[in-house]
């Protein structure tokens, strides 16, 4: 199995950590992930997707063409990049007009869309192409005994209509909490799973209104199932959490701390990854949860 | 005694306008709408507090209502999370509409400046989060200084550049694009 790694912009120039766990993960397991040189933004929802319907498309598109110049599908474990990038490929296949227009401007730069690529999330490609058997075999610390909220972010799961991997019930989502159980831990459902996290558009809008919208669903979490540990299949999803609960707890507007990780950082540590590579950016400490599954204390 | 009667609403051509202008930018199905309000009860923009969120926005579209929403910060606040896609029983797409709302209010100039900013370092970076700390962040975990994007490769800098330049960005003058 071979994926073209697509970066996007969080996850190389914020979150290297979790670029470096993508690295570690996915050739320990059989996978191999080649570069997508000269990628860009996908583009993300606040600039082409809000300016140019088809611009947006065409930005999209070059980063495709990339993949399809190699042969291969692209990866992303960026819910922003999985999104534009999918909804953009959908609205190529099923309308000819954007399409041609795509492929106007593509042809002004030596380049044509044919859709060859698909586009996967790192996540699926764990549970559906790698397997739950294989990864359990794979792994050096199992996480018995750890309690984790799932945050398998927003477009992990719609619009459904335009994923190659689709939940069976994007309202009741299983993926992410299979993948924890399969590694030993406790993922119970609890309500506010499918609510959005509150980034995007809406926290730089409003900073306010966005931490209002992410403590309502950290305090659900807390109170209904105190988890050690959330774990998310976004890197949008990731910054907000690691972020907001650090904020939140200064403000003194919540008395916890419960620390993320991507779910690719989390099976980094447990295939047996330095910390502090996979995981070392993170300002909510995940230090002591860590120490807990490498059987440290 | 007719004239005591209450004016029905009937669509002007200009009402007929903003319907229209919104299909041509990507909101197709906003006139399949009946306001059943499933969209508002999944949006994180209502949850959050904004007044202009999706049923209302496409409420006040569909009566023909532009000036009053231009300045509004709500469509701006649109997470994009698509929920109010996959929930409509009208397949309206709301999300196709507010971000087709977005583009008309593109042309108008009436756009928040961190959208300008990351269309500035999407044109200049090729990367629209752009962080000048990144060769230290990434030197940190032993990573490569750039990562393999627009970053390290000039070359594809310039195509990204290029293709740009043939979009609409170009046409409404936003960022300078030399």
């Amino acid at each position: 199995m071979r994926f073209g790694l697509f970066l996007g912009c969080n996850i190389p120039l914020r979150r290297p950590d979790l670029e470096y766990a993508l690295r570690y993960i996915y050739p320990k397991l059989g996978v191999e992930l080649v570069d997508l040189e000269g990628a860009s933004c996908c583009p993300t929802w606040g600039t082409m997707p809000s300016v140019d319907l088809a611009g947006w498309c065409a930005v999209s598109a070059r980063n495709m063409c990339i993949a399809e110049e190699k042969g291969v599908d692209i990866l992303t474990v960026c819910g922003s990049c999985y999104g534009s990038l999918s909804e953009t490929r959908h609205k190529m296949l099923h309308n000819p007009e954007i399409r041609d227009e795509v492929n106007r401007m593509l042809g002004k730069i030596g380049r044509e869309w044919k859709g060859t690529s698909q586009v996967r999330h790192g996540v699926w490609v764990l549970y559906k192409d790698i397997g739950l058997d294989k990864i359990k075999e794979s792994i050096k610390y199992r996480l018995d005994g750890l309690t984790i909220a799932v945050q398998p972010g927003c477009h992990f799961l719609w619009p459904s209509e335009v994923y190659v991997d689709k939940e069976k019930n994007p309202f009741r989502p299983r993926v992410l909490i299979e993948l924890c159980e399969a590694i030993g831990a406790e993922a119970p459902d609890f309500s506010t799973i499918t609510d959005c996290c509150g980034t995007g558009g809406l926290r730089s809008t409003n900073l306010e209104k966005s931490l209002k919208l992410f403590e309502r669903k950290i305090k659900s979490i807390k109170e209904e199932i105190d988890p050690d540990l959330v774990v998310t299949s976004c890197s949008s999803c990731l910054l907000q959490y690691d972020g907001s609960v650090k904020i939140l707890k200064e403000k003194g507007r919540i008395n916890f701390e419960i620390p993320t990780l991507h779910f690719v950082q989390l099976l980094a540590i447990c295939l047996g990854a330095n910390p502090d590579q996979v995981a070392g950016l993170a300002v909510t400490g995940p230090e002591e949860v860590i120490k807990k599954i490498r059987g440290e204390v | 005694m007719d004239d005591d009667l209450p004016t029905p609403v009937i669509l002007t051509e200009l009402e007929k306008g903003v319907i229209e202008e919104i299909k041509e930018h990507g909101g197709e199905n906003i006139d399949r709408c009946i306001q059943c309000g499933k969209c508002a009860g999944t949006c994180p923009v209502a949850l959050a507090g904004f007044p202009w969120f999706n049923k209302r926005l496409i409420h006040a579209l569909g009566l023909g209502i532009r000036e009053e929403i231009l300045d509004v910060p709500s469509p701006w606040a649109c997470v994009s999370c698509n929920k109010c896609t996959e929930i409509c029983p009208r397949d309206v797409k709301p999300f196709e509409v507010i971000f087709a709302l977005r583009r008309v209010l593109v042309e108008e100039l009436a756009i928040p400046t961190l959208t300008m900013e990351g269309l500035r370092t999407l044109y200049e970076y090729g990367h629209a989060v752009y962080q000048t700390t990144y060769p230290e962040t990434r030197k940190k975990v032993g990573l490569p200084e750039k990562p393999p994007t627009t970053l390290a490769y000039p070359e594809a800098l310039k195509e990204l550049r290029a293709l740009l330049r043939e979009t609409k960005l170009d046409e409404v003058g936003l960022i300078p694009m030399e």
